[in-house]
């Protein structure tokens, strides 16, 4: 009836998604103590170095011919920016800000300043460039907080709805999915070192909000097979199999979409950026985003289900026989 | 349906999407204004994130430490011998020079650096401290305030420009936008601890403010703006006291300080006061401010160097990190998103691809204005909300469809196929928008109440596109039997086959 044997394959799921908490884990670890965090915070929390180059437009018409003049220091001290953001004045002049993760050398970025100050002194006295050192308080917990709340709030809410109006067990399955999903989610995001910031949480959301439709469409199929005799003469693994390859087209729906437009935005907005870096955090958040999900919710989710089933099923078997004696 | 009236709703519906969608994405300029009035897009009006139009940025510098181009600036000339003056002149030259240390990218005087009580890099630490929290509380989509060089704070904030406003197409937009920052930026960095007086009575909250004030709150209503004043029981008595006193006195008004800075006024007052009262002031964005100042204030939160941020405040507005046509880039790759959905469906279901796709476009132009109305700010996480709320629309139509062509493939009529195919799908796509609708809501609004910014912002516009979502699921249906009315061959509008029983 189905080629697809997931149900079979728990203990392949159990072990693959093991292995990639233990290793996001064991990898955030390492990093908590040799790298400052379990997680790359990005700019937005954690502290960085910066260069600002203020010039006047009796020097410079515009900021692109400055910029190469900088980007040719920093390449020849051999540091690389992050960030660079621009303030321009059609009248004045402008700024130029560098931004320099934290544990780049600042030794390498002072001369790059020297070079660059040395190189302006030769055009005018009024251009110049400046070495700051940022230092940034996690900021933003309340982010963090808040928006952790509201997504356990969310998960509870749909293991409450899911046991009112599918059974427990497949309550109990949508609840491990979310939790499976978002554990897998924080495990790549660590693996990964993807810079952290609020985004984190919003695509956590996502990956709640994917993994909750996948749920609805694949447990409506279960409830709705359930009816069909023919289906109901079918042992629990091949019942949950099919399950999944009648409703493997909606689950994967919503994280193709996202996929697909992480592909898109990359493409896109890496011309705008003229660098592929500004743009990485979400395409990399979304694509880990919609990995997680297809792999937890059309693979993982049905492989455990099929056993939970397999519970209900005997634990109800069993409470008949005893009314019966 | 008889034919007319198929092609009068689908007419009607048409019509209405182009004139929506002209005024959703078409900005120009307004015939006979000589190139002066300029009408902008809902899409080039809406707040966007800084990602998309960068960021706010200001430094502010302690009383007594100054930047390298204020040193120069303030550095009196160098005298040569043999000068008028040369003495008096060399004198003062040598004052200024020995009053100032350079400490990497400031100069600070070197008092301040000497003074053993008070360790002037500690209180900036502790300053910014204070300055992040009362940041937080405006529920921006991203903001962060550092200690840059040790003797330095700098405060970056959204811009919250749209597009126009970004590209100075829409200069006043620009301006509120830019009078909103440096105002905040100013209140919220007021020093000192809170006060409240009139002309001649004063209540002594300088130690135990937060015995008199349970809290001051942002009060909206009706476009009308305030703040509350929350008094606790001693409060209450306090303030009853001081305008008792105040009315014996003929005395009117009622201030608020913090510090010597006078943030909020009281007026016209002519009997004494009891309980909580309100406090009308301009706008939204002001009363926050004050609330967000007020309240720390009375929590003696107080920043202990003075910043000296109302005399001349320098902000910064930066480029987009994702370049200066993000905004455009990224409404184009929502496009390519939107297009790419709907040749997927008109592929896959010939004529009823066609109402899919009116559907998509309904659902874009409905978000767009919903946004721009309800004033959210848009960020590329915001977009990822857009694409998965559409997502849910296409994924709920090509579920329904899916059935209908099951139902078909049974040998059902067109008519009974869709009605036996719609109420298969009943209870699975009521269960999933019932539960997108509830958890975006209750995320909005845990977000809400807790300035959650970025997070209440994507939740919100995910509440919009479910709930626009499951109205469309319906609409669908409903175009479905507009549009193929008049199709003789009701299998070849949607791409099915019937497949007929034996016994038919």
């Amino acid at each position: 009836m189905t080629n697809l044997k997931i149900s079979a394959k728990m203990h392949i799921m159990i072990i693959v998604s093991s292995v990639i908490i233990a290793l996001g884990i064991a990898v955030g670890c390492i990093c908590h103590f040799v790298a400052g965090g379990y997680f790359n915070y990005s700019g937005e929390y954690k502290s960085y170095q910066s260069v600002t180059v203020s010039y006047v437009i009796l020097d410079f018409n515009g900021s692109k011919d400055l910029r190469e003049l900088c980007d040719g220091e920093f390449d020849e001290a051999g540091v690389k920016y992050y960030n660079c953001s621009e303030v321009e004045s059609t009248t004045a002049g402008g700024e130029i800000t560098f931004k320099f993760a934290k544990n780049a050398d600042t030794e390498k970025i002072q001369s790059a300043v020297t070079a660059i100050n040395e190189k302006l002194n030769q055009m005018s006295t009024l251009s110049s460039a400046a070495y700051h050192n940022v230092k940034t308080n996690l900021g933003g917990e309340n982010v963090i907080i808040y928006g952790s709340v509201a997504l356990a709030a969310s998960i509870v809410f749909q293991f409450i709805y899911f046991a009112i109006r599918y059974r427990l067990t497949r309550a109990l399955a949508a609840l491990l999915a979310d939790v499976h999903n978002l554990a897998i989610f924080i495990s790549l995001l660590a693996l990964c070192r993807i810079p952290l910031s609020s985004t984190v949480i919003v695509f956590a959301a996502i990956t709640v909000l994917t993994t909750m439709i996948g749920c609805c469409f694949l447990f409506d199929r279960a409830r709705k097979n359930a009816k069909d005799e023919q289906f109901a003469k079918l042992g629990n693994f091949e019942q949950v199999d099919t399950c999944v390859k009648e409703s493997f087209v909606s689950i994967c729906i919503a994280s193709v979409c996202i996929a697909a437009a992480a592909a898109v935005l990359f493409v896109l907005l890496s011309i705008s950026a003229l660098s592929v870096v500004q743009i990485a955090i979400p395409v990399l958040l979304g694509l880990v985003s919609a990995i997680s999900c297809v792999y937890g919710t059309a693979f993982f989710t049905p492989a455990v289900y099929s056993r939970f089933k397999r519970i209900g099923e005997k634990f109800k078997s069993e409470r008949k026989q005893t009314k019966k004696a | 349906m008889g034919k007319i009236k198929s092609a009068i709703i689908t007419a009607i519906l048409l019509a209405a999407i182009v004139v929506l969608g002209f005024f959703v994405t078409v900005s120009y300029t307004v015939p006979k204004s000589n190139g002066v009035d300029r009408y902008n897009s809902f899409i080039s009006s809406i707040h966007l994130g800084a990602d998309l139009t960068g960021e706010a940025t200001a430094v502010i510098y302690p009383e007594g430490v100054i930047s390298v181009t204020d040193y120069k600036e303030g550095l009196p000339a160098k005298p040569e011998e043999g000068e008028d003056k040369y003495a008096d002149k060399l004198e003062k030259y040598n004052k200024y020079i020995n009053k100032y240390t350079q400490c990497g990218s400031v100069y600070v005087e070197k008092d301040l650096l000497e003074d053993e009580e008070k360790d002037l890099a500690e209180s900036v630490k502790k300053d910014a401290a204070v300055l992040s929290s009362r940041f937080d509380k405006k529920g921006y989509s991203s903001y962060s305030v550092s200690v840059q060089d040790d003797y330095t704070i700098r405060i970056a904030v959204p811009t919250n420009f749209s597009y126009s406003a970004y590209k100075n197409l829409n200069a006043s937009a620009r301006s509120t936008e830019t009078n909103k920052i440096s105002r905040t930026i100013q209140y919220l960095t007021t020093t000192g601890e809170l006060s409240v007086s009139s002309e001649k009575h004063n209540i002594p909250t300088k130690d135990n403010a937060a015995d008199y004030f349970k809290s001051f709150t942002k009060y909206s209503a009706a476009k009308n703006y305030a703040v509350k004043i929350n008094l606790t029981k001693e409060g209450k008595a306090g303030i009853y006291k001081l305008t008792s006193d105040m009315v014996a006195d003929s005395e009117t008004a009622l201030n608020f300080y913090v510090g010597d800075t006078q943030i909020l006024s009281l007026n016209n007052i002519s009997e004494a006061i009891k309980s909580s009262f309100y406090i009308q002031v301009n706008n939204e964005a002001l009363a926050e401010d004050y609330a967000i100042i007020l309240n720390s204030a009375a929590k003696g939160e107080t920043l202990s160097l003075n910043y000296g941020t109302s005399d001349d405040l320098t902000i910064n507005y930066a480029s987009a990190a994702l370049g200066d046509n993000a905004a455009i880039y990224l409404f184009v790759s929502l496009l390519v998103l939107a297009v790419g959905a709907i040749v997927y469906s008109i592929v896959r279901y010939r004529k009823l691809g066609l109402v899919n796709a009116i559907m998509i476009l309904i659902y874009s132009l409905a978000m767009m204005t919903a946004i721009l109305l309800i004033e959210i700010q848009l960020t590329v996480t915001g977009a990822f909300m857009i694409i998965l709320g559409l997502a849910l629309l296409c994924g709920s139509n090509f579920v329904a469809f899916e059935a209908i062509r099951g139902e078909t493939k049974r040998g059902k009529t067109m008519h009974a196929a869709i009605k036996s195919g719609y109420r298969s799908r009943l209870t699975a796509i009521l269960d999933l928008h019932v539960i997108m609708i509830i958890v975006s809501l209750m995320t909005t609004l845990i977000c809400m109440f807790t300035c959650a910014g970025e997070i209440f912002a994507c939740a919100f516009i995910f509440f919009i596109a479910s709930f626009s979502s499951y109205i469309l699921y319906w609409f669908t249906r409903f175009m479905w039997y507009v549009l193929s009315s008049p199709a003789k061959d009701k299998f070849a509008f949607c791409g099915f086959k019937r497949e007929v029983p034996l016994d038919d």
